[in-house]
């Protein structure tokens, strides 16, 4: 996938720092490890070898090669990166705490909408949560927001029942 | 002669008004979520399998298709106008579109690419029916073997096209593979990676992932963005909505090549969209006798990728068609789609139920007809939807994908799931690591273990069938070349990452 490069122009003198090395280590370690946890996850798979002389577990042990294999290929990748010395493609500011501090916010809200969406209801739960995360990204148009909010929960409700998709009704009688 | 009489009779299917309409429901839907920037046809197709679930898989899948090939048209209009693809193949459109806008010649750019999107979306309709038959009887020589064969070269493929970094996206690949293997073994019945949660006996659903991965995360990216303060820029439309004769005359080859290399391109796994706007606007710029307007405004630049990255969508179905294999993101959401519906596509599909394969096709012929005219005289309708605020948008997307994980199963669990989903795909997207692989391998996971074992049954646990056949020896030689090919093209690359810096 090739995304915009908007951001990119915006570097920092932090970026500079080869970041990326740093992520791509992390991506490696992070391999590894879900690498060991599938191949210790793998020993728990019972056996019994009905039918096909394979079972259940060789396809996964395959698999689990083949991620240490596309490790070892990352590790290559980082090592022939670092002896040509190439110019570091701009970094993304990865480590700006406020930022991502607003996303985990948006993360526990949508869970916190989950949760309350079969109590609640469809249409309520997500007009009260469509509302907060307006009145955060889109600030000051109350008037828009709360409009917008009502009527799509509303109108989708109403199109999704229709289409015969199922979706909690929650508080309100129909 | 009796595919000739299937290939006729399916136009009776698709235009039947049931089928009209949802060939139109499914190409005006494609081209709000081409203009919109931030979901693609891959999330698109997905949000809306929950909603057909009470159709007949016919229109459904010919409301999916006109999706795919409709946010091809709606893409373009963003580039051109924000300079942001509305989906990532509109990437060089942005180019040499967004400088024509400038320059007040922005009705000719999105007159020029609504055009030539309509000439080689039609080319690249009439390469499937003329491809897919004879790609049918092929397959239909396929065992187990060869189908391994077939998805493994898939993955590479995908996996060393689909980004800078090969290695990132094989991980993303085998990733997805190992997800697949999640739920219960449906050979031996035994659990594998449950964790003790019993929603995860049946596997994750595929559609919670893509709505994760690509909805949800796209979600997070842009809130991260409107929380930077990024925000584009729309050039106003002005001047007529259509082009000069002059300028007509510098575009019909580059539409007509554009339409080719979109199309083999297309049939090609792993590749898509991307790969083939860039290559035609590489060769436009090198036959190009003024090159230097390219990245200027450059009429070439974007008829050219426009019309391949239309043509490459028509391509794309025919190995889905033929063989039963996507070759990216968006064809592997809608073999899921398939199988949801109980249907299988591949050889004997064609044989089984033509009218459903044809009527899909002829389908298309409609659809860009459509397309056209939406994105001619109403483009101005479509250009308002850049005119939402993203504050308003982003709650939007996820309230619809809250709508398409739940109303799958009804089951809570697989919200959560899906917002896993989402944050694990805005980290894969903030560190480079491509999400498409990992959506074709989690639809193609399970099909592929089954072949692995099959084959493997067949030969008394010897690996040697997977190189026991002339057609595995092929597949096999081209995953070797896919896994090279970034290696013999660094030239091409270079290239684009320089245009990439000017853009």
């Amino acid at each position: 996938m090739f995304r915009p490069r908007v951001r990119d122009n915006e570097k920092d003198a932090l970026a500079e720092e080869h970041p990326l090395v740093m992520v791509d280590r992390i991506i490696l370690v992070c391999t590894l490890i879900v690498a060991a946890v599938y191949f210790y996850a793998t020993t728990l798979i019972p056996s019994l070898e009905i039918g096909d002389p394979l079972g259940p577990k060789a396809f996964p042990r395959l698999l689990g090669i083949s991620l240490l294999l596309a490790a070892g290929m990352l590790f290559l990748e980082m090592w022939k990166d670092r002896k040509t010395a190439a110019p570091q493609p701009a970094a993304p500011d990865l480590w700006d705490l406020a930022h991502l501090r607003v996303l985990a916010a948006v993360a526990v809200w949508t869970a916190v909408y989950y949760a309350g969406l079969e109590t609640l209801g469809y249409v309520v739960a997500s007009a009260i949560y469509l509302f907060a995360l307006m009145a955060w990204f889109n600030r000051g148009k109350w008037v828009a927001n709360a409009l917008t909010a009502v009527l799509y929960s509303g109108g989708s409700y109403i199109l999704f029942v229709k289409l015969d998709v199922n979706l909690p009704k929650g508080v309100l009688p129909f | 002669m009796e595919t000739l009489t299937h290939i006729l009779n399916g136009f009776s299917v698709c235009l039947q008004p049931i089928n009209l309409w949802y060939t139109f429901v499914g190409v005006f839907l494609g081209t709000i979520i081409g203009v919109l920037p931030g979901i693609g046809p891959s999330a698109g197709i997905a949000l809306l399998i929950p909603v057909t679930y009470g159709m007949n898989p016919t229109s459904a899948l010919i409301m999916m298709a006109g999706i795919y090939y409709g946010t091809k048209y709606g893409g373009s209009t963003t580039a051109i106008l924000i300079n942001t693809p509305g989906e990532a193949a509109s990437v060089m459109t942005a180019i040499d579109g967004y400088q024509m806008a400038k320059k007040g010649r922005g009705g000719a750019a999105l007159a020029i690419s609504a055009v030539g999107s309509f000439i080689a979306g039609t080319l690249g309709v009439v390469g499937l029916t003329l491809f897919a038959v004879p790609l049918t009887s092929m397959a239909l020589k396929f065992g187990p073997a060869e189908y391994f064969m077939l998805m493994f070269f898939a993955m590479t493929a995908v996996s060393t096209l689909a980004g800078k970094s090969p290695a990132k996206a094989m991980i993303s690949t085998i990733l997805g593979l190992m997800i697949s293997t999640i739920g219960i073994d449906l050979q031996s019945g035994q659990p594998r990676y449950t964790m003790g949660v019993p929603e995860l006996q049946d596997g994750v659903g595929f559609v919670i992932a893509v709505v994760g991965l690509f909805a949800i995360s796209e979600v997070f990216t842009q809130m991260e963005d409107m929380t930077k303060g990024v925000r584009p820029e729309i050039i106003k439309l002005e001047g007529k909505l259509w082009f000069t004769r002059d300028e007509w005359n510098r575009s019909v080859m580059p539409i007509m090549r554009g339409g080719i290399i979109g199309f083999i391109i297309g049939v090609l796994p792993g590749a898509g969209g991307t790969i083939a706007s860039i290559m035609s606007y590489v060769w436009e710029k090198r036959l190009s006798k003024h090159p230097e307007q390219f990245g200027e405004g450059a009429i070439e630049g974007v008829a050219g990728p426009e019309a391949a990255n239309n043509s490459d969508t028509a391509g794309a179905l025919v190995p889905l068609l033929t063989l039963g294999i996507p070759g990216g993101g968006a064809t592997a959401v809608m073999l899921g789609a398939f199988i949801m519906y109980g249907i299988q596509p591949g050889p004997m599909l064609f044989q089984n139920r033509p009218d459903l394969v044809w009527g899909l096709v002829d389908s298309m012929y409609i659809g860009n007809i459509m397309l056209l005219i939406l994105n001619l005289p109403l483009i101005g309708l479509f250009v308002r939807l850049l005119y939402i605020p993203g504050g308003i948008l982003m709650p939007l997307i996820m309230g619809i994908s809250t709508i398409g994980l739940y109303g799958i199963n009804g089951n809570p669990v697989e919200l959560y799931i899906g917002l896993l989903f989402g944050i694990l795909g805005y980290i894969f997207r903030k560190v480079d690591i491509p999400v498409a692989p990992m959506v074709l391998s989690l639809v193609l996971g399970g099909m592929m273990e089954q072949s692995f074992r099959q084959a493997m049954t067949i030969s008394g646990a010897n690996p040697k069938i997977f190189v026991g056949s002339a057609i595995c020896l092929v597949l096999l030689a081209l995953s070797v070349l896919s896994v090279a090919l970034p290696f013999l093209l660094p030239r091409l690359k270079a290239w684009r990452e320089g245009s990439d810096a000017a853009a």
